[in-house]
């Protein structure tokens, strides 16, 4: 309300969290509107290793009116069209999921319901033959959609998303921040000072005596969660009984060409491999379940399975996979690590931050705060954790695997949303989409499919389409795919051509 | 290779515009297939449509069925709507106008009524109604079709129509019968269960025909043969929200200049609603019994007519509410069968739609799997409740206490659901949108600021754009408007030019 805006806005720590934060409201309320402060410390490391994100991310950027070539150079990031799934259903079984579809329904009836048919009559070829983000991953290729439409040619719908170095990034958006009037305290917080009377956070009190007092206060002090579990203690939902992965171990390995356009995932016996392809190296991360793995055997399988040689020593982390009980708690908003966790499976904690920095804009509250907006934000925000942790639970509790956790993940219980859309899909090939889902049908089409989760039947309108007709137009349609793939540059060259990162000095 | 378990009959207990719009809907997706479909209905048995008022997403239904427009409006004496007006709602001598299509145009980085809200604090009087096309045209009775280019201010509104529902169930069924619907005319005497599973195997007819099916349809209408007696699936009654249970209604003579835009009129104990047709308007009082007896409510009716009545009053009773189930077994219930809302925003042949429609999108085959069942109800159950919520907040925020039915109504506790979406529009004038929700941002703005629900603030981010910007965006939208609207040709030459009715009196 115009009576009593938000003059300052206090972000307690840097990081991916705290400069997404920073450069987003330094967009929506320049100077004169508000005051932006960030309080962060160069002696506190921040987590982000080598990060993988989602298709939002172009929105986020669009937003802030980032270039994007500008912003994969400095950042050593390349594009990304999916993630490649290795040994997940069971060894030796590999599926993608892309960034994009497999096509525009037929007669109102999405793509899977003919492949499915097209599977029963023997036909083997998988789904992903109809993915163009599919088609090109597979040749290590890569273009932005809008210069194959340029070209003319009727491919099908594809986005992307990027792989950067997360502390290259954050660093980015500090540029952007403070051109833009964020000013930067270095220090570390010593205590946090709470209004006696309305329990809000009235200041941060630094370690050397400095006070930073602000009207909103964003959590972006990772795990610790600073102000809005040590100060307002607010709970934390644990859902390591749902997601039994507790730790990781992360490290860097030299570049290898050619520069695939996509994640890796590849299951180990207690948990999964990721590999990032940056300019300058290559991500690694092996997250896994401490109830079955010990460390050291964690790292030896790390690092027996890194395609180049390591460039430091492996690091540890130790999570615990939820979320606050309140996202948005009196005067505190919590991002990044302070507000939950989930393993980057999907590549999803950086769109988390996305969405909840968008969510709080539209919610912008004034001095007031008035608690209705904190709980509908609360409750949008849960719902979205909530469909994330059921999706990544998918990739775990259809596995056939038979290792010990495989085995925990196969009979323990799930969710009852979860349960339900596995029980309509498996009934007839629809996925029921609930409110505030990330993942859209294909993607969640292709998690079923590539662990082999098949439904019983497929939607009756695709016996209308005779048989030939309907090979006859699947074959076209590869066949268009695979041409539009093998005119586009590959990914390495893509990268280095257009936005390569610029000489270490 | 198709299906070994896929359904290969379907059959209809029912007809009106619930059975013919099943119908006709399943008729075109399973055109050219083995399935048979089948409707049974009753001459004897009247139905309770009257003149009906939709809103747009039928033309979405309509276009499914390869129905032309201009001989579909022809043939069901229909008219143009661009909204709803409502009288007497927020305090009696008081209108506005829910319209059809959206406010205004986005700018800044807040959505456009939020910069109206801003204007309006610093002094500004202008209604948001200036920047909505549909109202401007609506109150000059004008129309016009829209436009899709999105740069134009043709496209920021849309339409539904109203027409005769008997004469559409008619329309609808010459459509079915050209694409293989059986009609069997006779009354239902018995329905036939499978002992085993419970489920409906035939209906047997009074002359001893009997009808087997794999799928039905239950159209019955309040009756709800199948789903209520049969399979005894219960009702939730919903009066404790919307307390009218009653209503009559009468038909009068036409209107000349044919208003484009239905009008509510509250009463004491209910409201009235005006639905002009090409032949005749459509009128009826809804009411609750509790309040008010049943002459009273007529001579309301009757001296609120704006021309003199064309036939003789008839009296609806109803429950409001909704079956816990639309879809058990193998039975699927539409219309009066699933449930009932008064028809205060237009809705009745869209929960008919939206139940097709969905159930097309989960339709079962011979296993009925339960797991797709469930998801249909859920979803079904989402729509009615949205609905529910919006028609509530009609009854919920008024001034309005000079009746003891008025003074009730501010006394019902409101769902959780209403409860929160009020309470953060009177914050800051922020529209919270529910999964499923039917009617969107415009509507419950319009709603909401027409029924006297004023935020104390608006989003603090309207701040951004210069004051002397939006003062001048401002007035180039309501210039805009204005002259569009001037310019529409009336609502009445339109329908002489493009689809007017066959004149029944001659025929």
């Amino acid at each position: 309300m115009t009576a009593a805006p938000i003059r300052r806005i206090v972000i307690a720590g840097g990081g991916t969290a705290g400069w997404m934060a920073a450069a987003l409201l330094a967009r929506f309320l320049p100077p004169p509107h508000a005051e932006i402060l960030l309080v962060e410390s160069d002696e506190i490391g921040t987590i982000g290793v080598g990060e993988a994100t989602v298709p939002l991310m172009a929105q986020f950027n669009g937003v802030l009116g980032i270039d994007e070539k500008d912003f994969v150079a400095r950042t050593e990031g390349t594009f990304k069209l999916g993630i490649q799934f290795r040994d997940w259903g069971e060894m030796g079984n590999v599926h993608f999921n892309g960034f994009g579809d497999y096509g525009d329904a037929i007669q109102g009836v999405s793509p899977h319901h003919h492949w499915l048919k097209l599977h029963r009559l023997g036909d083997a070829s998988p789904i992903e033959d109809w993915s163009m983000p599919y088609a090109a991953a597979k040749r290590d290729r890569f273009a932005p959609p809008e210069m194959v439409h340029r070209q003319g040619d009727e491919a099908a719908f594809y986005k992307y998303a990027y792989h950067f170095d997360a502390g290259l990034y954050a660093r980015y958006l500090r540029g952007y921040a403070e051109t833009r009037g964020v000013v930067r305290e270095e220090g570390r917080i010593g205590k946090v000072e709470l209004d006696p009377e309305s329990g809000h956070v009235a200041a941060l009190l630094m370690a050397d005596g400095r006070r930073f007092a602000g009207d909103l206060f964003i959590d972006c002090t990772g795990f610790v969660g600073l102000l809005i579990s040590k100060a307002l203690g607010v709970a934390y939902v644990d859902w390591s009984g749902l997601l039994p992965c507790d730790r990781a171990i992360a490290v860097p390995s030299a570049r290898r060409d050619p520069l695939t356009p996509y994640t890796r995932s590849t299951a180990r016996a207690a948990g999964w491999q990721w590999r990032i392809p940056l300019q300058h190296r290559t991500g690694n991360g092996h997250v896994y379940s401490s109830a079955f793995l010990s460390d050291d055997e964690a790292v030896d399988q790390l690092m027996a399975n890194l395609d180049c040689a390591p460039l430091s020593e492996p690091r540890l982390l130790r999570f615990t996979t939820g979320h606050r009980a309140k996202f948005w708690d009196r005067n505190v908003v919590a991002l990044g690590l302070a507000a939950g966790f989930m393993e980057p499976l999907e590549s999803t904690s950086i769109q988390i931050i996305q969405t909840g920095l968008a969510r709080l804009v539209e919610y912008l509250p004034d001095r007031d705060f008035d608690p209705a907006v904190a709980d509908e934000y609360n409750r949008v925000t849960a719902n979205e954790y909530a469909r994330i942790r059921d999706f990544l639970i998918l990739h775990y509790c259809r596995s056939r695997r038979s290792e010990p956790m495989w085995e925990h993940c196969r009979t323990m219980a799930i969710p009852d949303t979860l349960a339900h859309k596995i029980a309509v899909w498996e009934a007839c090939g629809r996925v029921p989409l609930l409110s505030e889902e990330s993942y859209q049908e294909p993607s969640w089409v292709s998690i079923f499919l590539g662990n082999q989760v098949l439904p019983r039947r497929y939607d009756p309108i695709v016996d209308q389409l005779p048989i030939e007709k309907l090979r006859g137009g699947m074959n076209q349609r590869r066949a268009a795919i695979a041409q539009v793939a093998d005119h586009m540059p590959p990914h390495t060259l893509f990268v280095d051509r257009t936005c390569p990162a610029p000489v270490a000095a | 290779m198709s299906n070994p378990k896929a359904i290969q009959s379907i059959v209809i207990a029912g007809g009106g515009s619930a059975g013919w719009m099943a119908a006709a809907a399943l008729s075109t997706a399973f055109h050219g297939t083995d399935c048979r479909i089948t409707l049974v209905e009753s001459e004897e048995i009247g139905t309770v449509g009257v003149g009906e008022a939709t809103i747009p997403p039928i033309q979405a239904f309509n276009q499914i069925l390869g129905i032309d427009e201009a001989a579909f409006v022809r043939a069901t004496q229909g008219t143009f709507k661009l909204g709803i007006e409502f009288v007497n709602w927020w305090r009696e001598g008081h209108r506005y106008f829910h319209p059809f299509g959206r406010y205004g145009d986005d700018f800044g980085m807040t959505p456009f009524h939020q910069q109206w809200l801003r204007a309006r604090f610093h002094g500004d009087p202008t209604p948001l109604s200036a920047y909505s096309l549909s109202d401007a045209a609506a109150f000059k009775n004008r129309f016009d079709r829209p436009l899709a280019d999105p740069r134009s201010v043709f496209s920021t509104f849309s339409y539904a129509y109203h027409f005769d529902a008997g004469l559409y169930a008619r329309f609808l069924r010459v459509h079915s019968e050209a694409r293989g619907v059986t009609r069997i005319e006779g009354k239902i005497a018995d329905v036939a269960l499978d002992p085993e599973s419970g489920f409906v195997r035939a209906l047997t007819l009074e002359n001893g025909q009997r009808i087997e099916g794999e799928l039905f349809f239950d159209c019955t209408g309040f009756r709800a043969l199948l789903i209520g007696q049969t399979l005894e699936v219960p009702y939730q009654d919903w009066s404790g929200w919307l307390p009218c249970d009653r209503a009559i209604a009468v038909p009068s003579a036409r209107m000349a200049d044919l208003p484009p835009y239905t009008r509510s009129t509250a009463h004491k104990a209910g409201w009235q609603w005006r639905i002009p047709l090409q032949h005749r308007t459509g009128n009826g009082h809804v009411y609750c019994s509790g309040f008010m007896g049943d002459d009273e409510a007529q001579s309301i009716l009757l001296a609120g007519l704006d021309g003199a009545p064309t036939g003789s009053p008839r009296q609806l009773r109803f429950t409001t509410g909704m079956r816990e189930q639309g879809w058990a077994k193998n039975v699927i219930a539409l219309g009066l069968a699933s449930g009932f809302l008064e028809p205060l925003e237009s809705t009745s042949l869209h929960l008919v739609q939206s139940g097709i429609t969905k159930l097309l999108a989960w339709f079962p085959d011979r296993d009925f799997d339960p797991a797709v069942t469930v998801e249909y109800n859920r979803q079904v159950a989402r729509e009615f409740e949205s609905v529910r919520d919006f028609l509530v907040l009609h009854y919920r925020a008024t001034e309005r206490s000079d009746s003891d039915f008025w003074r009730h109504c501010a006394a019902i506790e409101m769902p959780e659901t209403l409860a929160a979406k009020l309470a953060m529009f009177r914050l800051n004038g922020r529209l919270i949108e529910r999964d499923k929700d039917l009617f969107h941002e415009a509507s419950w703005l319009a709603v909401m600021l027409g029924q006297g629900v004023t935020p104390q603030g608006y989003d603090p981010l309207a701040d951004i754009v210069d004051p002397r910007e939006m003062q001048a965006v401002l007035a180039g939208m309501r210039n805009v408007i204005a002259h569009t609207s001037d310019a529409m040709p009336g609502h009445a030459a339109f329908i002489a030019r493009h689809c007017r009715a066959p004149d029944l009196r001659a025929a």
